[in-house]
């Protein structure tokens, strides 16, 4: 198993959180821990998703990111070094 | 519409599908929809009401892969909306444009079990590309333009729109007019195309491997150059089929778990697979970790999802394929490879020839596409007689082969022939059914008989869920668990109580004659071809096998 940190930015949309745990699920993904915040200025969300996986991740990120209402995901290497420490 | 009427949500609606080229939607009405049913009233919009909500969403289908423009379904709340989704999710699976429309309980009752209310928002969310719930009618117009566009945007499928009721009845404030178009996230194509030319030029065995992506793209112009130009032996998918010239001498036909001898061979020996739309699903490539163990990939898509998924690619082309194939097109030097690959294919020829007088099914579905009229679209259902359209009938198109690929669902080829009838009116469509799947849109039928649609029923009946049996024979030990259909309905009589007429054949000797009368009719027909039920479809790549290892015979 590793373990990611993923950084999501997205509209902030109420059914975007739902709709990137069920991804995240159905892609083979087990979730150890999730943050989330919106910026009330520009209505931009920032969930911050703890995941492990025998997978690559570059698979879920392809899945998150075709996601309509995500700008953007990245793996937060700092904090996953971190966690595999 | 007369112009005391206030234009409401529900008129909204349908300016908005007229607005996108859409004359034709399917559906059920009922009580959470009734708003947008009575809008449908003053709408030039056409409406079919078909007999299973099921049914209005593979006509729907049908309708936008016949066509290439969208395909509109509705339906009401609760169990309407929950009728839709096997359509959705063959829809998804097979990156089909297609807008569905429920009706929810009004805002006020919604989450409070109301009355016929299921949350159909959140069961799309697994089976639908994108949906939206409307709260408000400010935010209709936009949502319904947006609806379209994420339909038809890069990797097409299917968009869930669920409408409230007090949102239908709602008085619209501004005119209509049209919303300013979504802002696609831009994503910069990940081509690697001098990387891809290398290994083109230094191939000595290169395969060109095709699927349903080439015809969503319109690149069965730059697919068919790029096979002509390379002279590269190809294969397809079953989604493919149509879109590479079946007479050029270097294809090779249907690769895969039914694929033909030929195809599956070239691909195991093949030192550089182009994958053209296609995304290595496992009824292609069987053992994967042995499907062209030898081969480097070139993979062109347009979703980087399916790039390096289940294969890596060496070279993966990412974006337009009517802009990215012509790159590569350029004459190479392979005669070596193209005289063994002719070879095999000629070794591998089909053979029609069958002992007894019972009807041999692969050799009728080959006689009916040598003389079915050009542009004739062929609809499927799920089993045997599936694969044996797929193997022994020929397409121009892909739009002329419409079948359920990737979720493989019974009942598909009725209503998708429907929509497909609709759509085209002036082409010739049959759809290929089997006595099991029949029955699942059975009801169909009187869509059919209200409408005049002359669709052409072709069912292949073995009195047996065949695919299932031949499985049962084959690999459980010939324990025959709830496969046999000896009771099934008397189908003609059943066709006919739906005033088309139909008629039954059992002897190869009245195959020809009742082929003829079958296309020479001109309304809908019903044809019932009796097969021998323990007929198997070969070749067949047993499970966990790799492709090289097919069983010809049991
Ligand atoms: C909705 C659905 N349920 C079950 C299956 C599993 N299944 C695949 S083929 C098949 C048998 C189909 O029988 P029939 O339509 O008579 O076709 P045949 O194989 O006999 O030609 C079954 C049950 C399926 N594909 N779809
Ligand atoms: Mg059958």
């Amino acid at each position: 198993m590793n373990n990611y940190t993923l950084i999501i930015m997205t509209d902030d949309k109420q059914v975007v959180l739902e709709r990137i745990l069920q991804v995240t699920r159905y892609r083979g993904f087990l979730i150890d821990g999730i943050t989330a915040s919106v910026n009330n200025t520009n209505n931009i969300a920032t969930i911050e998703l703890l995941v492990s996986s025998d997978r690559p991740i570059t698979l879920l990120i392809d899945q998150i990111n075709k996601l309509v209402d995500i700008k953007s995901v990245k793996v937060d290497n700092n904090a996953t070094q971190l966690s595999n420490a | 519409m007369t112009d005391s009427k206030p234009l409401t949500g529900g008129g909204l609606l349908f300016n908005v599908v007229e607005q996108h080229g859409v004359n034709h939607v399917f559906g059920y009405p009922g009580g959470a929809i009734m708003p947008i049913y009575d809008a449908l009233y003053d709408s030039n919009v056409q409406h079919f009401l078909c007999r299973h909500e099921q049914g209005a969403a593979f006509s729907a289908v049908g309708y936008a892969r016949a066509s290439g423009k969208i395909g509109v379904c509705m339906a009401t709340s609760g169990p309407g909306a929950t009728n839709l989704i096997t359509g959705l999710a063959d829809a998804l699976a097979d990156s089909i444009p297609l807008i569905a429309i429920t009706g929810q309980v009004p805002t006020a009752a919604m989450g409070s079990d109301a009355f016929q209310e299921t949350d159909i928002f959140g069961l799309s969310l697994a089976c639908t590309k994108h949906s939206f719930q409307v709260n408000h009618v400010d935010e209709l117009e936009k949502v319904l333009h947006q609806a379209f566009e994420i339909a038809l945007e890069g990797r097409q499928g299917p968009v869930l729109v669920d409408i409230p009721k007090d949102v239908q009845m709602a008085a619209v404030e501004q005119n209509f007019k049209s919303a300013a178009p979504l802002k696609n996230k831009v994503k910069l194509p990940l081509a690697d195309i001098s990387k891809a030319l290398d290994l083109l030029t230094n191939a000595k065995q290169p395969i060109l491997y095709v699927g349903g992506g080439v015809g969503m793209a319109n690149a069965i112009e730059e697919v068919r150059a790029f096979a002509r130009e390379t002279g590269i032996p190809s294969v397809s998918t079953l989604k493919g089929l149509g879109a590479l010239d079946a007479t050029d001498e270097n294809y090779l036909g249907m690769l895969g778990m039914h694929g033909t001898r030929a195809a599956n061979l070239a691909v195991h020996d093949c030192d550089l697979l182009i994958a053209v739309g296609a995304r290595f699903d496992d009824r292609v490539t069987g053992k994967l970790d042995q499907f062209a163990p030898d081969a480097k990939v070139i993979h062109f898509d347009i979703d980087t999802a399916e790039i390096n998924k289940r294969r890596e690619a060496d070279a993966p082309i990412l974006g337009d394929l009517k802009e990215n194939l012509p790159l590569l097109t350029m004459s190479l030097n392979i005669t070596e490879w193209q005289a063994n690959i002719q070879k095999m294919k000629a070794d591998c020829a089909w053979r029609y020839d069958h002992p007894g007088d019972s009807i041999f099914a692969p050799a009728v579905l080959k006689e009916v596409s040598d003389l079915m009229p050009k542009n004739t679209c062929v609809t499927t259902d799920v089993g045997q007689h599936q694969m044996w359209a797929a193997q022994h009938m020929v397409f121009d198109e892909p739009s002329n082969f419409l079948t359920s690929g990737s979720m493989g669902t019974m009942g598909f080829g009725l209503p998708a022939a429907i929509g497909a009838q609709i759509s085209r009116p002036h082409d010739t469509v049959i759809t290929v059914s089997g006595d099991g799947s029949i029955m699942m849109n059975i009801q169909e039928l009187a869509t059919i008989k209200r409408y005049q649609i002359p669709v052409k029923v072709l069912l292949i009946d073995n009195a047996k869920l065949g695919m299932v049996r031949q499985w049962q024979d084959l690999f459980f030990e010939g324990r025959l668990s709830e496969t046999d259909l000896a009771d099934n309905p008397d189908f003609c009589m059943l066709a006919r109580s739906f005033d088309i007429k139909a008629k039954q054949i059992t002897q190869k000797s009245e195959v020809t004659d009742a082929i003829n009368e079958m296309l020479d009719h001109d309304g809908p027909y019903f044809l019932q071809v009796k097969i021998d039920a323990k007929d198997n479809v070969w070749p067949l790549v047993p499970p966990n096998s790799a492709n090289n290892e097919m069983m010809e015979s049991a």
